[in-house]
């Protein structure tokens, strides 16, 4: 085959597998994971024009998290705005400090002395879905197991040795690390099987489980409660988010409409000189 | 060339270029907007609320709303009824001349009786006037009934904000938009408005 | 009143060259008649660099260059000031394709010979251009002062401490103080800012001039100037205008669909442009688990990585950008384009190409053994093709070019 590198057609292709193997081999993802001991992340697929489930998640964040956690580049009215909810209905329900004016920054209800308790300051968490990324938190999240050799008599699968306790133990209930059967994949990756047919099974350890009864609630409504949680921390991170890929489409849109309507035109005068 | 192919040009100029300019707009957005008031702005700029319970009669303080002074004052009721005696030194007595929301409400020009809510800044040019209440001769004015003077060009106004005829300033002192629940005065907010 | 208006214009002409010039380098400048798509970057490049002086003026107005504030003022600026976002990514996107634009710019002149004589100047304004791009890049990232911004500054000032008996000093000089504190910050700020924008502004001035004296080149390499009409006009030649602006009309608008899908479908470009780690503000006690610098830095970064010693990768990193400068002198093949030259040019052209890009990803992931090696032999192969050139292009057979376009 012969290579014309005059021709675009080859600068786009090679362009394309370039950057797709770029992205393909994300930085994280390059880096044997960053969900830890957890394997991969779960993925997690923002919602950001589902209202109620930001209001959900803000609700969690404000009655769970906000207690440490401040989000100190993000203004109380702010979110009441975008997440539709009345000034009124929001600072009655969700803002305990009454001094607090409308457009105060979320600076966190954590006093200096109270810093010390965990042995190091909890961080801000206004762009942690932009450092962390949305996929760790939902992991993150749902990932705390027992374990009696840690302070809090807990640990956690995506971040080893975490500083910080379960809140939301009594929602979740107890989880632990458990064994269980799995099937053995063979090389060709389908089930290993014996020589009579059966699927061949050995124990695996380090499974999460959680404890039938010991928690408020159930897998899936934990799953939907952290789902909405990170969703809200997601719009946290970037507030104009949802707003940023509507507008999005109208500009691609109109580019691409003058980019034909210039390239007619360039033809129509290309004939000038090119007969 | 061709007629066809002329018309064709010119559909097409006519056309990119609509659509390239249409676009200007669109793109001059963000940069004029980004030189509005940021919501940091805004927040330092919310309303200003205190009681006002704890003044004297006769007494005047100043608040700060944006940055701004604001004057306020709780009358007694013989300044009060002095108010009329200057009626005929006033260049714009009822505020005819001016737009605002609180005109003709009150001798005292705000949303209750006993106080005067007004900005401190000098229509002339921007000075903050000195409360002067004391009824007596002064350098400026000879029959100084009480009220408000400004050092920079000697503009004077009565105490409740109301501008003399014959001095540099064009118009009364500006009333903010305010309300009273109970003694606490909001600056800043009217939900009446 | 026209009358007047033509009175005013003809007065201010005759005490100014409005008209002359005008014609001369915008309206009536002849440019080759045949070019194709690798022409067009130059254009590109130009509208980017507007682009990024006006956002960036934009920029300046929220910004605060304090070491308490500078991270939270980007917050304030993606929050708080309406439509901020906007301005930032269309600068942090306008950053990342500057330099895509100007690698393809750069490339379309080692495919096409735009470095030969008689535009040795025009491609030397242009590397120094890109020198000044790449300076102008790195202090505008230390701006925000997040993990990356520090971490990042970290590592490339510490490369000033590489270099024999001054080192330790300078690198304490350029930081003003034992860290990269908001001192550092606020100089580097005023040098993104200022000098060096006033830098390449004049640069592309000289880069134009340059290039308007010898005439564009063309992908033939054949010089249009040998045949001219009664008027002196090349006859291979359109007119700048209407011609070759219509056809960087397309190239915009095809690059600012692209420009726009960026800035608001991935304005992080999957942590190429705006990296995740710099969302948090500077710590100077903490590293981040994965230093990598931007894209546009990472071949000379895996360069850098791939010598063991730190003056010895200083000096192969900038060895790296300065032999580009030379490359007019390197070149002693009888044709420019790569259409007429022979086949080891071609290899080693690609070979070129290809290194590059493997050292760009080299550069943006973890080092492993393997990865080690593929970055000397990358690196190896990328001077090859400059220090080689000199025999390969003086002993392959190139082909006739024609006289005409």
């Amino acid at each position: 085959m012969k290579i014309n590198l005059n021709s675009p057609k080859y600068l786009v292709i090679s362009l394309c597998i370039f950057i797709s193997v770029f992205f393909v081999n994300n930085i994280n993802s390059a880096e044997g994971g960053p969900c830890k001991d957890y394997g991969e992340c779960d993925e997690f697929k923002y919602s950001l024009n589902d209202v109620e489930s930001l209001q959900r998640g803000a609700s969690t964040y404000i009655n769970y998290c906000y207690g440490c956690h401040s989000l100190k580049y993000s203004r109380w009215n702010r979110v009441a705005e975008d997440l539709q909810i009345p000034e009124d209905i929001f600072f009655e329900n969700l803002v305990f400090d009454k001094s607090i004016k409308p457009g105060d920054l979320m600076v966190g209800a954590m006093s200096e002395e109270s810093v010390n308790w965990f042995g190091v300051a909890p961080p801000d968490l206004t762009l942690v879905s932009r450092y962390k990324g949305d996929d760790w938190i939902y992991s993150y999240l749902r990932a705390y197991y027992e374990d009696s050799s840690k302070q809090y008599g807990v640990n956690n699968l995506v971040y080893p040795g975490t500083a910080m306790p379960n809140v939301l133990l009594s929602l979740q209930g107890n989880q632990r690390l458990v064994c269980k059967d799995v099937p053995v994949i063979a090389r060709n990756g389908g089930e290993k099987r014996d020589v009579s047919g059966n699927t061949i099974y050995q124990e695996k350890c380090g499974f999460l489980k959680v404890e039938d009864g010991t928690g408020k609630l159930s897998k899936e409504e934990f799953d939907d409660l952290i789902y909405d949680l990170t969703n809200f921390l997601v719009y946290v991170g970037e507030p104009i988010k949802a707003t940023r890929e509507r507008i999005g489409w109208y500009v691609v849109f109109y580019f691409l409409i003058f980019t034909a309507l210039s390239s007619l035109l360039y033809r129509e005068y290309h004939k000038d000189y090119n007969k | 060339m061709q007629e066809k192919d002329k018309t064709r040009r010119k559909v097409l100029i006519g056309l990119t270029s609509a659509v390239g300019l249409s676009g200007l707009p669109f793109v001059a957005t963000p940069f004029i907007a980004a030189w509005n008031p940021s919501a940091k702005a805004k927040a330092a700029g919310a309303a200003v609320k205190l009681d006002v319970s704890k003044m004297q009669y006769g007494q005047q303080i100043q608040v700060a709303w944006r940055k701004q002074p604001v004057f306020i004052v709780r009358h007694t009721n013989e300044s009060l009824a002095g108010l009329d005696l200057s009626l005929d030194k006033l260049a714009d007595p009822n505020s005819d001349q001016i737009i605002e929301p609180y005109k003709g409400l009150n001798p005292s020009r705000s949303k209750n009786p006993e106080y005067s809510v007004m900005s401190g800044v000098c229509t002339h040019l921007g000075c903050s006037p000195k409360y002067h209440p004391e009824v007596e001769p002064k350098a400026w004015d000879a029959s100084w009934k009480g009220g408000f003077f400004c050092p920079c060009h000697g503009s004077m106004f009565d105490i409740v904000g109301r501008v003399y005829k014959g001095v540099p300033a064009p118009t009364n002192l500006v009333v903010p938009p305010h309300m009273f629940e109970g003694t606490i005065l909001t600056i800043g907010e009217d939900k009446e408005l | 009143m026209s009358e007047m208006a033509g009175k005013l214009f003809s007065w201010v002409n005759s005490r100014l060259p409005i008209v002359n010039t005008f014609e001369r380098h915008l309206s009536k400048h002849p440019v080759p008649s045949k070019v194709n798509f690798w022409y067009l970057f130059g254009a590109l490049a130009a509208v980017t660099l507007i682009i990024q002086i006006v956002s960036g003026i934009w920029l300046i107005m929220p910004y605060s260059n304090t070491e308490e504030q500078a991270f939270s003022s980007i917050e304030y600026i993606m929050r708080d000031v309406d439509y901020g976002w906007v301005i930032r990514y269309i600068h942090t996107t306008g950053a990342s394709l500057f330099f895509a634009v100007v690698y393809l710019h750069m490339f379309r002149g080692l495919l096409y010979g735009s470095y030969q004589k008689p535009k040795e100047l025009v491609w030397i304004f242009g590397c120094t251009i890109y020198l000044a791009m790449m300076a102008e890049g790195f202090l505008g990232y230390v701006l925000p002062y997040g993990q990356m911004s520090y971490w990042g500054a970290q590592v490339i000032i510490s490369l000033f401490g590489a270099i024999p008996y001054i080192g330790e000093s300078l690198e304490l000089w350029v930081r003003g103080d034992y860290y990269i504190s908001g001192i550092t910050v606020s100089r580097f700020f005023a040098l993104h800012v200022v000098a060096l924008p006033l830098v390449l502004i004049a640069l592309v001035f000289l880069h134009l001039v340059a290039l308007h004296e010898v005439g564009a080149g063309n992908p033939e390499g054949v010089d249009i100037e040998e045949y001219l009409d009664d008027d002196g006009v090349p006859l291979d030649s359109v007119p700048f205008f209407p011609y070759k602006v219509l056809n960087a009309l397309v190239a915009i608008g095809v690059f600012m669909t692209v420009f726009s899908i960026i800035m608001f479908f991935f304005p992080e470009g999957g942590g190429y442009f705006i990296e995740m780690a710099n969302f948090q503000e500077a710590n100077p006690l903490v590293t981040p688990e994965h230093i990598a610098p931007v894209w546009y830095y990472a071949p000379f970064y895996t360069m850098l990585r791939a010598i063991p010693d730190p003056l010895g990768g200083l000096i192969v990193m900038a060895a790296a950008v300065a032999i580009f400068f030379i490359v007019p002198w390197l070149d002693r093949s009888k044709v420019a384009s790569i259409r007429y030259k022979g086949i080891y040019s071609k290899i080693a052209l690609t070979m070129f190409g290809v290194s590059f890009l493997t050292l760009g990803y080299l550069g943006t992931v973890g080092v492993t053994e393997i990865r080690k090696t593929m970055s000397v032999i990358c690196t190896i192969i990328y001077f090859s093709y400059f220090l080689l050139m000199p025999i390969y292009t003086k002993y392959e057979i190139t082909k006739e070019v024609p006289k005409r376009l």
